[in-house]
């Protein structure tokens, strides 16, 4: 391999893995950057591949490390919460004695074909604004579809942080689209 | 472990059961809970929708992809690898 086929990677497969990381990382400085160590990770690595996967398929391979990586990094900057910290956004979604405060609006059929790009948008969006290590493992979890062992034993976290930490993103994530209209009036 | 959960209690088992860690006390209660609460039962069944969108979703080309500038950064970090 030589130096056209590093920059043919960039050329061919850099939107792809840049949309790839940006909706687990939730950021487009660290998906550039995931990208970038991705390319280098496998231009050092090139002799290794040996051509029976697809690049895009070894790319992505390599780039699911990156993502990893990337988040690790954030889990040593951010406060995990605790099941005993008092979370106000939580609160406000409850009465005291533990009753929803609003009601819960159903969805209507957010399969139907008309709503679903709209609904995959709002879901995007909605993960964008939760609190970075929160939106990363709820898209570890989600959408990626990472068992939560494994992103603890990756993260360095433990069970009961990252099920604290999925429960409040799944709560806002729910709230979230709600405010943005994707509550019909059908049950 | 307690029959009667809250629905904020109950939101914390419905999340957990869908990472697959439930006791089976826990999973009778939430199950107990969900059978008499629209509110929680809803908030269950809109987990799973939610789950179920996000991974039926492939990545389109729709959203932005590489910026020119982060394209031109990592051409240069390839090629001073390259030169190495």
């Amino acid at each position: 391999m030589d130096t056209l086929d590093a920059r043919t990677w960039l050329t061919e497969h850099g939107d792809y893995l840049f949309r790839v990381a940006r909706r687990q990382l939730h950021s487009d400085a660290l998906a550039e950057d995931a990208v970038q160590d991705t390319l280098l990770a496998a231009l050092s690595a090139r002799e290794r591949y040996a051509g029976d996967a697809s690049p895009r398929t070894w790319l992505t391979a390599i780039l699911r490390h990156k993502i990893v990586d990337a988040i690790r990094r954030q889990v040593r900057e951010v406060d995990l919460p605790r099941d005993e910290d008092g979370d106000e956004a939580v609160d406000a979604l409850f009465r005291a004695d533990g009753h929803w405060a609003e009601p819960v609006r159903p969805w209507g059929n957010p399969e139907a074909e008309a709503e679903l790009s709209q609904l995959r948008r709002a879901l995007d969006d909605c993960a964008d604004r939760l609190k970075p290590l929160m939106a990363q493992v709820f898209s570890l979890r989600e959408a990626a579809g990472m068992e939560t062992a494994e992103i603890c034993k990756e993260l360095g976290i433990t069970p009961t942080n990252c099920w604290v930490l999925l429960h409040r993103a799944r709560l806002f994530m729910r709230q979230c689209l709600e405010l943005n209209g994707f509550a019909g009036t059908q049950a | 472990m307690k029959w009667l959960t809250t629905c904020r209690e109950t939101t914390v088992l419905a999340s957990r059961a869908q990472d697959g860690h439930l006791t089976l006390g826990e999973r009778m209660a939430m199950h107990l809970h969900l059978a008499i609460c629209a509110n929680c039962a809803r908030f269950a069944r809109q987990l799973q929708a939610m789950r179920r969108l996000l991974r039926a979703d492939v990545v389109d080309a729709v959203t932005p992809g590489l910026s020119d500038a982060a394209r031109r950064r990592i051409e240069n970090e390839l090629q001073k690898k390259l030169e190495t």
